[in-house]
């Protein structure tokens, strides 16, 4: 055994890496906990590539076979039924824990100076999520996934100019076709994958060169403690927690598919009208409802392109928020307010669709 | 006012009081909406114009034909098939002639108006051909067109007749398949009354017609000991159970001695064959517990998440079964039912079976889980002491 | 019994030693279990089920040694039957079996020589058209082929 470490510490910066290891710690306060987001946030995502890489060996992308191939996964392929719920349920747990995440760092101001870059590869990481958890939605080709893929590559249409291009770019044409289908799965599988592997590399190595970040009030208590802070050493300790939830969160999967199993619902019917009650992913609903509550002309413009219009600023104002933030206490307090306001924003609008009304 | 149109005034209510008093169902028309209605009549795309039907009277003012001429001007090209050849060498040329043997028709000859004439059913001035589903002879706009009279009360005692039939029937089961499903080879009154040669028919005559669609049943009975019983007692097949306008869904319950329907309506329990009855009736009724059973299961076992396509596929085979089982009723004995029912059983449990193995398969995933779930506790007690203990060591 | 906190003297290190040694097979032990609970599924997924592929575009005749001139086999085509018939000149074809009037299964009757349905006497001819009685619209044909004496039905289209 320490012949092979010797072997490869020759070879590869193995040394190296665990010495770093070895001396890094992790800040303990009482918001720590939230320090265990990010890498659930990792968690799950390797449980995807991993169930995702699985359901690739019996899933087959075109309009006339995607659902059926669902089905057969589901009901004759052993433990297709498990790969297949843990792989919908994973997906949904990510998003969720990624937003988790977004927002402790953005209440615990993770993203001061010097960790602007890690925050906007996060950002551009959340984009990645949620691009794939609306491709990936589709893939099954059931009723509910078609047309809520209709409703959803709709939207930039009410952009001028380049709206529709935006939209025969997103089908693969005017409409949501096979061709989407096809489409989607080759973003899913492929390009989406490759992006967020580097990216996701990219802010993984930056957060390991700057350390995890201490926010602001617990500094100044330290400051005015004059005691040391107090850390928790990497190896093993942080470590053996990160696996402790880890496996957790692989138990609760697996309760979550064996008593809540993903349903298939029924085939995609291009011709029929759409259902009654045709809504996205959980994670989409709060624009979906802005949308819908945003009334048909603002100011004389297209009510539903001032919507997307808000959006894109607001995503862009959140991306360069390192930049913009003077990091004083007053805009610090004004990005804390602005987050809870967005965050009971978010949950208000989702829980109106949810409970039926909102129209 | 000037005396042509004084003159078009008294035709014109000439016309109305003669169609008022010739009984016509359909309202009257002036001369204007008689011109407006014949835009769309089949007759003017085949460039005939008022005067092939219509004595010119005053420049062009038209006479109302009397009603008893009606038919035989009709007939007069209708009947003639050198000359119908040239509009259209399908359309048949006996309309005339079996109208004659109609009731209508003979009644007509009698000399009386109270009857119905081409007219009457076809229209006067927008007739529609019979494809056309704006016509009032379209098979759905069949029953309505004959309830225009014999719906009537008043129109139907003078001649002794009900006016029950067409409710009667827009109660039955042919009516829902015609009207609410859009079925078109479902029967209405023409169907089996005949269309031109209405009449009402012989005892002989309906079982054949029901024959027509109802094949099965119709062999069975045939071949069954009840043929010679009716015939004997001069009782009209399939209506004598099902009634002729009437018809509903037939149910299991007949076949026993509850209430007034099926077998009950002229057995009681003391007949020679009341075993085999209630044999048949048996096999019908757990046929259904079973089909109703599976159907319960598999929705339960797709609750859960399971797929089912092969208990689907026997529940269908076991509701197949029990169509021909109720079919073989009609046999009047233990055969073929016995038989059909059995095969049926077996397919409903097969469904539940598969239902079943759907069900056991769902609880030995969640079994899995827990083994599972154990193994993942078991590590993570552990893993919980091992951290505690470093956590004192520092 | 709880260990002292700190403090290492040999007595008690060789304890706390067997102790921690123990914890860490335990922690071994259950790990391993862990990794079965993962492994297992994902091997048995790999090995392919019995049938190869979803029947979506074609399923099973049936063997076509069993099926003799001039007569048929019902067989189930995913949800819905389909019924196979082998003419009198020996030449298979296939078609939906679903009743295009009310959805009984059809059947063929070989001295018609055309398929038939016996709930509302409908007739269909061996093209699958509608000839006679209430069906309105005529069955859906299949592709037929014959691969190692097995029957294999395709959807058209």
């Amino acid at each position: 055994m320490a012949s092979l470490r010797t072997w490869l510490a020759e070879r590869a910066p193995v040394g190296e890496i665990l010495d770093f290891l070895r001396h890094k710690h992790v800040p303990q306060h009482r918001y720590s906990l939230f320090y265990y987001a990010g890498g659930a946030a990792l968690f799950f995502f390797l449980v995807q590539v991993v169930t995702g890489a699985l359901l690739l060996m019996y899933y087959r992308p075109s309009a006339g076979e995607a659902y059926e191939s669902v089905q057969f996964i589901m009901a004759r392929v052993p433990f297709g039924w498990l790969v297949r719920s843990i792989h919908s349920w994973s997906a949904n747990l990510m998003v969720g824990v990624v937003f988790v995440h977004l927002f402790s760092v953005l209440f615990l101001k993770a993203y001061r100076r010097p960790r602007e870059l890690t925050w906007m590869s996060g950002m551009l990481l959340l984009g990645l999520v949620l691009a794939f958890g609306f491709t990936g939605y589709l893939l099954p080709w059931n009723q509910l996934a078609f047309f809520a893929t209709r409703v959803g590559t709709e939207i930039p249409g009410s952009i001028p100019v380049i709206g529709q291009p935006i939209v025969h770019l997103l089908r693969g044409g005017p409409d949501v076709t096979g061709g989407t289908l096809t489409r989607f799965f080759g973003v899913h599988v492929a390009i989406l994958p490759g992006i967020v592997t580097v990216l996701l590399a990219v802010h993984v190595l930056l957060v390991q060169r700057h350390g995890m970040s201490t926010p602001p009030s617990i500094e100044g208590e330290i400051r005015a403690s004059g005691r040391p802070a107090k850390s928790l050493p990497f190896l093993p300790h942080y470590v053996l927690h990160d696996l402790f939830g880890w496996t957790l969160a692989l138990a609760l999967l697996a309760a979550l598919s064996a008593f809540y199993p993903w349903e298939l619902g029924t085939k995609a019917d291009v011709f029929a009208p759409a259902p009654a009650g045709i809504r996205p992913e959980w994670y989409f609903l709060w624009m979906f409802q802005t949308l819908k509550l945003v009334p048909a002309k603002v100011l004389g413009l297209e009510g539903e392109f001032v919507a997307v219009v808000a959006f894109g600023l607001g995503g862009l104002a959140m991306f360069f928020l390192p930049l913009i933030d003077r990091d004083t206490r007053t805009s610090r307090r004004v990005v804390s307010w602005t987050a809870a306001a967005l965050v009971l924003y978010m949950i208000a609008m989702t829980a109106m669709v949810l409970r039926g009304g909102g129209q | 006012m000037t005396p042509r149109r004084l003159f078009a005034l008294v035709c014109g209510l000439v016309g109305s009081v003669a169609a008022l008093s010739a009984q016509s169902p359909n309202p009257a028309v002036s001369v204007d909406q008689a011109r407006a209605l014949f835009q769309n009549d089949v007759h003017q795309a085949a460039g005939l114009t008022c005067a092939a039907c219509h004595d010119q009277t005053h420049g062009d003012q038209y006479a109302a034909p009397a009603r008893a001429s009606i038919p035989k001007l009709c007939g007069g090209c209708h009947s003639n098939a050198a000359y119908m050849k040239a509009f259209n060498p399908q359309l048949r040329v006996d309309q005339l002639a079996r109208y004659l043997t109609s009731t209508h028709g003979k009644e007509i000859n009698k000399g009386e108006l109270r009857v119905a004439v081409c007219s009457d059913c076809h229209g006067a001035h927008g007739i529609y051909p019979v494809k056309d589903p704006r016509a009032p002879v379209y098979p759905t706009n069949v029953a309505n067109t004959c309830a225009k009279c014999h719906a009537d009360a008043a129109r139907m005692t003078p001649f002794n007749k009900p006016s029950t039939p067409p409710a009667d029937w827009a109660a039955s089961v042919h009516a829902r398949a015609l009207l609410v499903r859009g079925d078109t080879s479902a029967p209405t009154c023409s169907t089996c009354h005949g269309s031109h040669g209405a009449a009402p028919p012989e005892i002989e005559n309906v079982a054949l017609v029901c024959a027509q669609c109802h094949v099965r049943e119709a062999e069975l009975f045939r071949k069954s000991p009840k043929k010679a019983l009716f015939d004997t007692l001069s009782l009209p097949e399939c209506v004598t159970c099902h009634s002729n306008h009437h018809i509903v869904e037939p149910q299991d319950s007949w076949l026993g001695f509850a209430g007034d329907v099926g077998c009950a309506k002229c057995h009681d329990e003391s007949i020679g064959g009341a075993d085999v009855i209630k044999s048949d009736r048996k096999s019908l009724d757990d046929l259904s517990a079973a089909i109703a059973a599976a159907t319960d299961r598999l929705a339960r076992a797709e609750q859960a998440g399971m797929i089912v396509d092969d208990g689907r596929a026997a529940l269908r085979e076991a509701s197949d079964q029990r169509v021909l089982a109720r079919v073989s009723m009609h046999a009047f004995a233990l055969q073929p039912l016995a038989d059909g029912a059995a095969k049926g059983l077996k397919a409903a449990q097969q469904a539940q079976a598969a239902a079943d193995t759907a069900l056991a398969e769902v609880q030995y995933r969640r079994k899995g889980l827990a083994v599972a779930t154990i193994f993942i506790a078991g590590f993570l007690v552990t893993l919980g002491l091992k951290i505690r203990r470093l956590n004192r060591a520092d | 019994m709880t260990s002292a906190t700190g403090g290492s003297s040999p007595a008690a290190s060789d304890g706390r030693l067997g102790r921690r040694s123990f914890l860490n097979w335990l922690l071994g032990t259950w790990a391993g279990g862990v990794l079965v609970a993962i492994g297992f599924p994902i091997v048995r997924y790999m090995q392919p089920p019995d049938v190869a592929e979803p029947a979506t575009e074609s399923a099973s005749g049936g063997a076509a040694g069993t099926l003799a001139p001039n007569s048929f086999r019902i067989v189930p085509f995913g949800a819905a039957p389909a019924i196979v018939v082998r003419l009198a000149t020996g030449e298979l074809r296939a078609f939906s079996a679903v009743c295009t009037h009310l959805s009984c299964t059809v059947q063929y009757r070989s001295d018609l020589s055309q398929i038939w349905c016996a709930c509302h006497n409908g007739h269909y001819d061996l093209n699958g058209r509608n000839v006679s009685g209430p069906p309105p619209r005529p069955l859906e044909p299949y592709d037929v082929s014959v691969r190692n004496d097995q029957i294999v039905i395709t959807r058209r289209g």
